[in-house]
């Protein structure tokens, strides 16, 4: 092979944070859609079943919040983490009770397709500086 | 101008909402010391409320609505009459939608986890001989709360008590009789079909053994002038009773039983049992009607006019008794095996309670409807559509178009509802789904609602033309049977179980109250003794077009298989 020193040479992206929101099912959409406006490159929704403590607060009203859910994974730069967590708080409506929960977490790295073009770019970068 | 300066930090801080930052911990042991209920704003009521009442709204409105406007536009175009009492229908049909979103919703909640739970519990708890009987309580009170055994009564008072006696009585004063012969049918159904899941039995073996004896006892039943008028009622029951109650409840118990005698694994597990609840009540109706009508004469009620002084048949009350008379038998069954034979509580009360309140609602308001919307609109279509090719029968005007062609035309209407009311059903996606993971993606879903709904049509075709010919029904059910019983000895056991349970799953409680009346309504308008058999003849259509496109394909693929590997 040509450029088998790329064989045994995995990219690995850091500086990277994971957004997980728990909504109800049906409302991933719009979320996904909220958080890509604001400049997310995808997302993983998992379909998922829970009910948290805060909806049964609500009483007979707790009927309303579907126990079939729906879980977003978000992968963010950094940098753009806080925006993205407004933004989906915003579009979740996690201000009313029984509509979810968000969280996010620092990821140690993440490893993904790199185009080849800009993975040559960079892999000048690093190789010079080691 | 004056310039006003202010930092864009300072602004952004004014519009961007602040982080504050608490520990779990604290929220956590600040909840547990503060049991208040949060205070709600009107926002967040809107936010749980709307789209918990707008989804289901949504699922029945798209069930009615699209019906209802094909029976106006059909009129309003090809008959160029206007709907009479309008506000009248419209006010029904509202309420039909409102009220069978309540009632699903209440069986969801109040019902369905007692099912659930006695399905999976009740097996290993008791002798077998508990649990089949059971099954027939179960069976017979699920009919009682099936909506559209209301639009039975309200069918009764258009049959003419002199060609059609028996029938007359039966839905008149014997109309107790009929409404049980139909619960024990369906209980004895739910009973054969729990032993069919205990002991694997085929569907293909029991359709081809109840059929047939079915069959001889419709046509002998033809050949007895008092009884004729009685076989398109009978059939008819058989669809009434596969609908939104008895399905799930029913499902729901049989996925139990199958999952604790150990074949969870059978896709088909939950299958079968609406093929046998639309039979067996078949042969349950004609017997009653056979025992009847050998009493002779002398068992002939005098047919009252329903009293209308006493506080019972006024219009609120009336519906709330009779919402309370289809439901409370049901409730009283399950949370009876639930106390009594499991010895559990009741869990989540007050969400129990409030499954069966908005369920009696939901009855009350679906019957306050039913007549006033859902039957006025179907007996209006009926009373108008043969104008299209006689004369009215009220006014006496011309025919509107040339015989031919205004027969063509109604009987392209009767395909086009029950098209129409096949395609939009949710319960056939399910079932497409299941016949797709089936054959391996050979029959697509997209092609088994076609053939529901094309099978649907041309039986709702071919009842609306039996009415208006005074074609004999049992040789059309014998025909249509016949051929329906000879493509099942052909097919696999799973084509034969999702092509006999398909009949099953288009006469949901709009359908049922709509075709009914339409087939009164162009039985009164052309003259003939009843105007059942539409329902029934929706039921054999699908078996026929769903095992034939079943067999067709497999044919095809087989001939593909082969030619690939000559």
């Amino acid at each position: 092979m040509s450029n088998s020193h790329n064989a045994n040479e995995l990219i690995v992206l850091t500086d990277v944070v994971l957004l997980t929101a728990i909504v109800q099912r049906g409302a991933a959409d719009l979320i996904v859609q909220a958080a890509q406006e604001a400049g997310a490159q995808g997302a993983t929704i998992f379909h998922a079943r829970g009910t948290g403590i805060r909806q049964k607060h609500l009483g007979i009203l707790g009927l309303t919040v579907n126990s079939e859910k729906e879980v977003i994974y978000i992968v963010v730069p950094s940098e753009q983490a806080d925006r993205m967590f407004e933004r989906i708080f915003v579009s979740a409506k996690l201000d009313t009770p029984g509509m979810g929960i968000l969280w996010m977490t620092n990821l140690e790295k993440m490893a993904t397709y790199v185009p080849h073009e800009v993975a040559a770019r960079f892999g000048v970068h690093t190789e010079r500086h080691e | 101008m004056s310039e006003h300066k202010l930092r864009y930090g300072l602004y952004l801080g004014a519009i961007q909402r602040h982080e504050r930052q608490i520990g779990f911990g604290q929220l956590v042991d600040a909840e547990r010391n503060n049991k208040a209920k949060p205070k709600l704003r009107p926002v967040d009521l809107h936010r749980l409320v709307t789209p918990y009442v707008s989804i289901r709204f949504a699922e029945q409105w798209w069930a009615v609505v699209p019906l209802a406007l094909m029976l106006i536009g059909f009129q309003a175009l090809a008959l160029r009459t206007s709907l009479l009492e309008t506000q009248q229908i419209a006010i029904g049909i509202f309420a039909v939608i409102l009220g069978l979103m309540l009632f699903m919703e209440g069986v969801k909640l109040g019902l369905m986890p007692f099912a659930e739970n006695i399905g999976f519990e009740l097996p290993g708890k008791v002798h077998p001989s508990v649990l089949l009987l059971f099954s027939l309580l179960l069976g017979a009170a699920a009919t009682f709360a099936e909506p559209a055994i209301g639009a039975l009564q309200a069918a009764a008072a258009s049959v003419s008590p002199e060609r059609a006696p028996w029938l007359r009585q039966l839905l008149g004063p014997y109309a107790h009789w009929l409404v049980l012969a139909v619960a024990s049918g369906v209980g004895l159904a739910v009973v054969l079909g729990t032993l069919r899941t205990i002991f694997a039995w085929r569907l293909k073996a029991m359709v081809l053994l109840i059929v047939p004896p079915l069959l001889l006892l419709t046509a002998w039943c033809a050949q007895q002038p008092e009884l004729v008028a009685v076989i398109g009622l009978a059939w008819d029951c058989g669809g009434i009773t596969t609908g939104p109650v008895t399905v799930p409840l029913v499902l729901a118990v049989g996925v139990g039983v199958a999952a604790s005698v150990g074949r969870s694994d059978n896709p088909l597990s939950g299958f079968g049992v609406v093929t046998l609840a639309s039979l067996i009540p078949v042969i349950a109706v004609l017997g009653v009607a056979i025992y009847l009508s050998s009493q002779g004469t002398a068992g002939l009620l005098p047919v009252l006019p329903a009293a209308s002084t006493s506080w019972q048949t006024q219009t609120p009350f009336a519906e709330i008794l009779g919402a309370l008379r289809a439901i409370v038998p049901l409730v009283l069954l399950l949370v009876l095996v639930q106390t009594l034979l499991l010895r559990q509580k009741i869990r989540h009360q007050n969400i129990f309670v409030y499954g069966i309140a908005v369920a009696l609602a939901g009855m009350a308001i679906f019957n306050l409807g039913l007549t006033s919307g859902l039957v006025a609109l179907g007996d209006q279509a009926g009373t108008n559509v043969p104008w299209a090719f006689s004369p009215h029968r009220v006014t006496g005007a011309p025919p509107l178009y040339p015989y031919a062609l205004g027969i063509t035309m109604t009987l392209v209407f009767a395909f086009a509802i029950g098209y129409g009311a096949t395609v939009a059903e949710p319960a056939l996606n399910a079932m497409g789904v299941t016949v797709e993971n089936l054959t391996d993606g050979a029959f697509r879903k997209r092609n088994l609602i076609r053939a529901v709904a094309v099978g649907v049509g041309v039986g709702a075709a071919v009842g609306v033309a039996r009415i208006l010919f005074d074609l004999p029904l049992w040789l059309l059910l014998v025909g249509g049977y016949s051929l329906a019983l000879g493509l099942t000895f052909f097919s696999r056991e799973e084509m034969v179980n999702l092509a006999w349970d398909s009949a099953g799953v288009t006469t949901g409680p709009v359908t049922v109250p709509l075709l009914l009346a339409l087939g009164i309504g162009l039985g009164e308008a052309v003259g003939a003794a009843e105007g059942f058999g539409i329902l029934a003849m929706c039921s054999v259509g699908p078996i026929i077009t769903v095992l034939g496109t079943g067999l067709w394909i497999d044919l095809h693929t087989r001939a593909r298989r082969r030619s690939k590997q000559s």
